[in-house]
C-alpha cells in the first residue's frame, strides 16, 4: 500500500501525474460557472478528472478544487490503489481494511493551517471563495468539510468524539446552520449539550486530504473514531493536532474553523440540492458561531457537487456505505458474498450471497433492512446469487429478468421509517420497502423451469488475461 | 419591484421580498461583486450572479417563501428539555 497522502495538494499533484487533474487557468465567475463545470464532469464519465480553479472573478488569489473523488479512478487512487482497479476489487480492499479498525492517532503539536489567524471580523463570505452550487440552493454551502465535536458528558473519550461532513449554509459573517439527522453522531453531542444548557464546541475543517473525506461520510459506530478508521485505511498513524477547545483536527486541513453550536437556536435553512436528487426544503436547524479561522498560506477550498445522480457525492457514498452493510451482514449469514449499496446512498441495495435453502434470499434481503444504515435508507433490496457480481448491473438485470416471477419473488412491507430525505416518503419519514428475491429458487421452493444454466467455453478464463494483454500492448 | 441583475442597492429579497437587506461582503477585488443577504429568511445572493437568483422579479416560483409562514418551518432536531440541576 501507498504511503498516505499528507494533504490534499499531495493528493492533487499524484491526481495530476496520472492525467486525472484539470486545471482552469481562464477567469470563471463564482456563479454558475464552478458548479456548472463540476456538474458537466459528472456527465462526461466514470473517468473523469478532478478540476482547479485558480482565476475566479473578484478573488485575489483563491483556489478552489472540485470533483476530487468524483470518479472510480480518483477513488481508487485515494485508496491508494491502481487507478483502473474495478469497483469489485475496490469493494473488497476498503472491507479488508476495515476491518482492520482501530488504527492509532499521532499527535504533533503544530499544522500548517495555524500559519494564518483571524480572529477579529470574522467574514466568511470575504475568506472563503464560496459559491452557489444549484439555483435553488437558498445561499452559500460548506458541503465538504469535516466537522469535529466530542461529547460534553464524555469529554475525554477519544473513541466518541466524531468527525463528519454535514451540510453548512453560511448565513453570516460568521453564522452558519447545520444540518444534521438524529441517525448522525453530533446529533448526539448536540442533544447532550443542549440538555445541560451549553454550546457544542466544534471545529470544521476544510480542504482535507482525501481519506478522511470518506471516512466522515462512513456509518460508522458511534464509539468509532473516524481518525482511527482513516489510520488502517491508509496504513499509518492518523496525523491530528488538538485546538485549544482540544478537539482533533486533521493536519493536513487548508482551512479551521472554530465555534459553537449555539444552546437552544433553531434559524430558517435550506433548501440544498441533496444527494436524492431533490431539493432537500427549507426547516429550522440548529446554528454555529464561528469565533476565529485559521488557515494555511494560499489556501485550496474544496466542495463537492451534488446533483441529480450520479455526481461527486455518489462516491463519497459509495463504498463507504457498502462495506458497513456487508460486515453487518456478513455476521449475520456467513453466505453474503458482496453488497453493493452505490446508489443514492443505499436507497436501493443488491446483495449476491450463496443460498442456504430455499426461501432463503428473502431473510438475507429482511436482515438488509435491520442494519444500521438500512434503518434509515434501504429501501428496496435485490438479492442475487453468488455468480452474480452485484457491482455488475448487467448481471444484476439479467438476475432480475429470469430469476423473478414476481408473484413469489417481491415482499413489501409497509410503513417503515426512512430518512426524511427521501421524497417517496408519505408521510415524510416512512415509507413501504421492498425485497426482490432475483436468486434461481432451489428446494423446497420449486418454483420455475429452470434447465442448465448456460457456462462458458473451456479455457476462457486464461484467453481474457491473454487478450488483456495484447489489447494493453496495441494501445500503448 | 424591480430589482435589476447586479443592483449595488437591491431593494428587496429575492426569495421572501422582505425589505430588509444587508451587505455581508464585497469582493477582495475592488468593485466586482457584493453578497446581499436577507436578515428574515437567511437568502443570500452575490450582485453578479444570474438574474433570477438576483432579482425578485424573476426569482423562480418553486423556491420563494412568504415571511409569515417561516414559523411554521419543522424544527429538526426539536430542542431538547433542560436536565433538572441535582
Amino acid at each position: 500500500m501507498r504511503v498516505a497522502y499528507k494533504d490534499l495538494r499531495e493528493f492533487l499533484s499524484v491526481l495530476e501525474q496520472e492525467g486525472q487533474m484539470l486545471r482552469i487557468h481562464d477567469q470563471v465567475l463564482p456563479e454558475p460557472d464552478i458548479a456548472a463545470a463540476a456538474c458537466a464532469l459528472t456527465e462526461i464519465g466514470e473517468n473523469s478528472p478532478a478540476i482547479h480553479f485558480d482565476n475566479i472573478a473578484g478573488f485575489t488569489d483563491a483556489r478552489v478544487a472540485m470533483n476530487v473523488h468524483g470518479s472510480w479512478c480518483n477513488h481508487a487512487l485515494a485508496l491508494g490503489m491502481e487507478k483502473d482497479a474495478s469497483m469489485r476489487d475496490q469493494f473488497f480492499e476498503f472491507v479488508r481494511r476495515f476491518q482492520l479498525y482501530p488504527g492509532a492517532l499521532e499527535r504533533v503539536e503544530s499544522a500548517p493551517w495555524q500559519e494564518v489567524v483571524i480572529e477579529k471580523d470574522v467574514n466568511l463570505f470575504e475568506i472563503l471563495p464560496l459559491f452557489r452550487l444549484n439555483r435553488g440552493d437558498g445561499g452559500y454551502f460548506i458541503d465538504k468539510a469535516c466537522t469535529v465535536s466530542r461529547d460534553l458528558d464524555d469529554w475525554n473519550n477519544d473513541d466518541v468524539e466524531n468527525v463528519g461532513i454535514y451540510r453548512l449554509q453560511v448565513k453570516g459573517p460568521n453564522r452558519l446552520g447545520i444540518q444534521t439527522v438524529p441517525q448522525h453522531d453530533i446529533a448526539v453531542h448536540m442533544a447532550h449539550a443542549e440538555e445541560r444548557g451549553e454550546d457544542l464546541p466544534v471545529a470544521i475543517a476544510l480542504g482535507n486530504e482525501p481519506i478522511i473525506t470518506l471516512m466522515g461520510a462512513t456509518p460508522l459506530l458511534y464509539t468509532q473514531l473516524e481518525y482511527k478508521m482513516a489510520a488502517v485505511m491508509q496504513g499509518s498513524p492518523y496525523r491530528v493536532v488538538k485546538t485549544a477547545k482540544g478537539l482533533d483536527v486533521p493536519w493536513g486541513a487548508e482551512y479551521v474553523l472554530e465555534g459553537r453550536v449555539l444552546c437552544g437556536v433553531r434559524e430558517t435553512e435550506g433548501p440544498f440540492g441533496e444527494f436524492p436528487g431533490y431539493y432537500s426544503g427549507c426547516h429550522k436547524y440548529p446554528v454555529i458561531e464561528i469565533d476565529r479561522v485559521s488557515h494555511r498560506k494560499d489556501p485550496l477550498y474544496d466542495a463537492v457537487y451534488v446533483g441529480r445522480p450520479w455526481t461527486e457525492i455518489d462516491f463519497l457514498q459509495a463504498m463507504t456505505t457498502s462495506a458497513p452493510i456487508f460486515l453487518q451482514l456478513k455476521q449475520t449469514f456467513p453466505e453474503v458474498v458482496a453488497v453493493n449499496a452505490l446508489y443514492t446512498h443505499g436507497l436501493v441495495v443488491v446483495v449476491s450471497t450463496k443460498i442456504r435453502y430455499g426461501g432463503f434470499a428473502k431473510y438475507v434481503g429482511l436482515r438488509v433492512l435491520t442494519t444500521t444504515h438500512g434503518l434509515g435508507y434501504a429501501k428496496i433490496v435485490i438479492v442475487v446469487d453468488e455468480d452474480v457480481d452485484p457491482f455488475d448491473l448487467k448481471q444484476v438485470m439479467w438476475a432480475i429478468s429470469v430469476k423473478v416471477n414476481p408473484a413469489g419473488d417481491i415482499v413489501t412491507i409497509p410503513n417503515l421509517a426512512e430518512n426524511l430525505l427521501d421524497p417517496a416518503c408519505s408521510p415524510g419519514g416512512i415509507v413501504t420497502k421492498m425485497i426482490i428475491d432475483a436468486t434461481t429458487p432451489v428446494a423446497p421452493d420449486v418454483r420455475g423451469d429452470y434447465g442448465e444454466e448456460l457456462d462458458k467455453p473451456e479455457n476462457t478464463d486464461q484467453w481474457r488475461t491473454k487478450l488483456q494483454d495484447l489489447i494493453k500492448e496495441m494501445r500503448k | 419591484m424591480t430589482s435589476p441583475a447586479g443592483s449595488i442597492n437591491p431593494t428587496a429579497c429575492p426569495r421572501c421580498r422582505s425589505d430588509e437587506i444587508r451587505t455581508l461582503g464585497k469582493s477582495p477585488v475592488a468593485a466586482v461583486w457584493t453578497i446581499f443577504g436577507c436578515p428574515t429568511c437567511f437568502y443570500a445572493w452575490r450582485s453578479s450572479e444570474p438574474e433570477e437568483n438576483v432579482n425578485p422579479d424573476k426569482y423562480p416560483a418553486a423556491f420563494r417563501l412568504r415571511p409569515d409562514g417561516l414559523a411554521d418551518l419543522k424544527t429538526v432536531p426539536p430542542v431538547p428539555p433542560r436536565r433538572s440541576a441535582e
